[in-house]
């Protein structure tokens, strides 16, 4: 049960019914539309950071679903579990992203590796990136690559505590699907 | 250098536009403000749009905030304020507050008039000699039709008041809000009560019950869509909306279907989202609905 309203198309204020013209928009949208002056510039903002970009949607896909399961937000772990399922990553895959088993077991390629511990120092740690991490992480990846990543990580963070802040719900359609991929 | 590079500083752009005072003079965007001073109120009327009560929650927009919408609302080219609650003289800071709006803009200041007695009548009458008029609310001519949504005596208290009002130089006009149409017959002994308090014709305003809030709950007035209600920018402690139509309250929880922006100030945000509303928008029904 969400710790605020989640509008719909008849409560929606007037300066965002665009957002609902076409159905139901999700929690997340439901929720930011109680401020419709920010509700524009915030979807701007997290659809830039989370959509494509110079980083393989693989590749964002670990930063989203790492980051959210680091910060505990079961409601974006459940929305990019379903995600990542789309974008082809295997179950052993989502599963060690979620921690639920070691990365080590899930992913074989080092450079893969290097970005999750930098991903973890990002968004799991406070202070800066331990040195180690850094180098390791750059024989693999540009530092515009990492600079993009960074903001997917930082959107992301919104995200969790956003959701997890007001409790928002897994949509039903993700809860289905994830039952029927046995991924809930 | 350029010919723009040796403007003075400080004089404006020639070559800028203000979407806002466009859309007043095109006539897109009404050239009245309101604004919603608090929530709570004396009386608790049967047709309120707030639920408004002595058991509302206060919601009051600070004084500073109403000044500053009315500076904000002359620079962007509006041209008058209207002030309502709640009873706006419940809030002891009203009247100077009122004062000190008028000075930037014309105010039209709703009230029940049943607190006018004693010191709260003479505060009133510090409005006299600005540009303020008070508009008071009156249903029917007949005392117990009026009190039948607006409370026990409240119509005893009005014919009292108004006199005292216009004896110390208020302007005061007179609202009637009604299930009637506009040029019912039945309404012709009240606007003779009205003409023989005072009170010009051209100042006795007459117009439907809208069917929000409580008045939706009870299924009485006329059922208006977004585009049927004047699009007046109304500003509250909740957020701005489009008209004053538009902070309604039913079971308690605030309408946010007609809900522009929860930034007020600067008063540019909210006005500049409602200017794009309506350049998007067929016309509405408020002129034949007599929606004001």
């Amino acid at each position: 049960m969400s710790r605020i309203d989640l509008l719909d198309a008849e409560t929606a204020p007037i300066s965002a019914q665009s957002y609902f013209a076409g159905g139901d928009p999700g929690p997340i949208v439901a929720a930011l539309a109680t401020v419709p002056e920010l509700l524009g510039p915030t979807l701007g903002f997290v659809g830039a950071a989370l959509g494509d970009g110079a980083v393989s949607t693989r590749h964002k896909e670990f930063a989203i679903l790492r980051t959210s399961a680091l910060q505990g937000c079961q409601y974006c772990i459940h929305a990019h579990t379903a995600v990542a399922i789309d974008v082809g990553l295997s179950s052993d895959e989502i599963r060690a992203l979620r921690g639920e088993m070691p990365i080590e077991e899930a992913f074989t390629d080092d450079s893969e590796r290097r970005l999750i511990r930098w991903i973890d120092a990002m968004a799991g740690a406070t202070g800066p990136v331990p040195p180690t991490v850094w180098d390791d992480v750059r024989t693999s990846f540009a530092a515009h690559l990492l600079v993009e990543l960074s903001i997917t990580i930082g959107a992301t963070l919104f995200l969790n505590r956003f959701a997890t802040g007001f409790e928002l719900p897994t949509s039903s359609a993700t809860a289905e699907r994830l039952e029927e991929a046995g991924m809930q | 250098m350029s010919d723009t590079a040796t403007l003075e500083a400080g004089s404006p752009d020639p070559q800028s536009h203000n979407p806002v005072s466009e859309a007043i003079a095109d006539g897109v965007l009404p050239g009245r403000i309101w604004l919603y001073t608090n929530y709570n109120c004396n009386l608790a009327c049967s047709y309120c749009l707030t639920e408004s009560s002595p058991r509302s929650e206060r919601r009051e927009l600070a004084p500073a905030t109403m000044i500053e919408v009315a500076k904000q609302g002359r620079a962007l080219g509006f041209t008058g304020l209207g002030v309502t609650g709640g009873e706006p003289f419940l809030l002891p800071w009203l009247p100077e507050t009122i004062v000190t709006m008028a000075a930037e803009l014309p105010v039209i200041l709703l009230t029940n008039a049943t607190l006018f007695v004693g010191d709260r009548l003479e505060r009133a009458a510090m409005l006299a000699g600005h540009d303020v008029a008070i508009q008071i609310s009156l249903d029917s001519h007949v005392a117990d039709i009026n009190d039948m949504a607006r409370g026990p005596d409240n119509f005893d208290k009005v014919v009292e008041a108004v006199p005292r009002l216009i004896a110390r130089g208020v302007h005061v006009r007179i609202a009637t809000t009604t299930s009637w149409s506009v040029d019912d017959v039945r309404l012709k002994p009240l606007r003779q009560l009205v003409t023989s308090m005072g009170v010009a014709p051209e100042d006795h305003l007459v117009r439907p019950i809208v069917r929000r809030g409580r008045a939706d709950e009870l299924s009485i007035g006329v059922e208006a869509r977004p585009v049927d209600i004047p699009s007046e920018l109304t500003i509250t402690a909740d957020g701005a909306f489009w008209g004053s139509f538009g902070p309604t309250v039913r079971g308690g929880r605030l309408d946010t279907d007609l809900l522009l922006t929860r930034t007020v100030l600067p008063l540019s945000m909210p006005a500049e989202v409602l200017v794009g509303l309506l350049r998007g928008m067929p016309a509405g029904n408020d002129a034949r609905l007599g929606i004001r």
